[in-house]
């Protein structure tokens, strides 16, 4: 799985047809709200995707690392979660660049942005616990059972609180009178797109992450720890 | 016949200067794709090589 090659080549056509399509397709107009930036759902929102995707298959892993204490999985929930905070961060300074010229200013306050930039910190705590531990069993250990909380702490911070009040982003309460986007204004031909891109910029994450992962193995075997 | 000069030149390159050139966006990125797929295959292929020493 780690080396085929069937599923690389897939997110590469995946995303040539994002890359290229995404630009060509007809968009609704939505009474010029958001003209042409709403192809950025092609970009910015599969970054979201993709990182919860990544940290998913990471939580997967530090309980695999927790039920086996095989070393191998906490290489793997290591690379999955720091390509899933790549795509993280990408979706953060997307999210900035476009609320500048949607909604005024890079940082509104927007409770899901607010609630992505707590999620995100949570997560690079997991990176500061890891690099503080030079006890390798200790670190796999402690990491995992953190991974697990910061996981679960997508759930209020991105799923439940940004739904609960008023958003900017689609999904809040009251995003009918928003001046950006409604869940709804995806058209059928924007769909299209969009689950291909999520596909594809998800593949490209798991490519980069198998290769970190491989490196890692590398290093370990040269220390005889695996 | 400046101006249809000008047409004649739009029409020319046709397709990168429509809808306000966002077409010339699309394939710059579609360069900028090609290029990381391109290195992220052979940062794999090194690792294939290091694996099988």
């Amino acid at each position: 799985m780690l080396r085929a090659k069937w599923w690389k080549v897939l997110s590469f056509v995946l995303l040539l047809y994002t890359c290229t399509y995404g630009f060509l397709v007809k968009v609704p107009k939505l009474d010029d709200r958001m003209k042409e930036s709403i192809r950025n759902f092609f970009f910015h929102v599969p970054m979201w995707f993709g990182m919860m995707i990544l940290l998913f298959v990471s939580l997967v892993y530090a309980i695999k690392y927790l039920r086996s204490g095989d070393l191998i999985h906490d290489v793997y929930a290591h690379a999955y979660a720091s390509m899933g905070l790549v795509f993280g961060t990408l979706g953060i300074i997307t999210g900035a660049v476009w609320a500048n010229y949607q909604w005024g200013s890079p940082w509104v306050g927007d409770p899901k942005q607010n609630g992505a930039a707590i999620a995100l910190l949570i997560y690079f705590a997991y990176f500061v616990l890891r690099g503080s531990l030079l006890d390798i069993e200790k670190r796999a250990r402690l990491s995992a059972v953190y991974n697990i909380f910061s996981f679960f702490m997508l759930f209020p911070t991105l799923w439940i609180l940004p739904r609960l009040t008023e958003s900017l982003h689609p999904g809040g309460q009251g995003s009918e009178g928003n001046p950006g986007v409604n869940g709804k204004d995806m058209s059928a031909s924007m769909r299209f797109v969009f689950y291909p891109a999520v596909i594809g910029w998800t593949l490209l994450g798991v490519w980069i992450s198998t290769i970190r992962i491989r490196i890692q193995l590398l290093q370990l075997k040269k220390e005889g720890l695996v | 016949m400046y101006h249809l000069l000008a047409t004649q030149v739009a029409n020319q390159e046709g397709f990168m200067v429509q809808n306000g050139k966002i077409f010339l966006v699309m394939t710059i990125v579609t360069i900028i794709l090609i290029g990381l797929f391109i290195y992220v295959a052979s940062i794999d292929r090194k690792v294939s090589k290091l694996e099988k020493r």
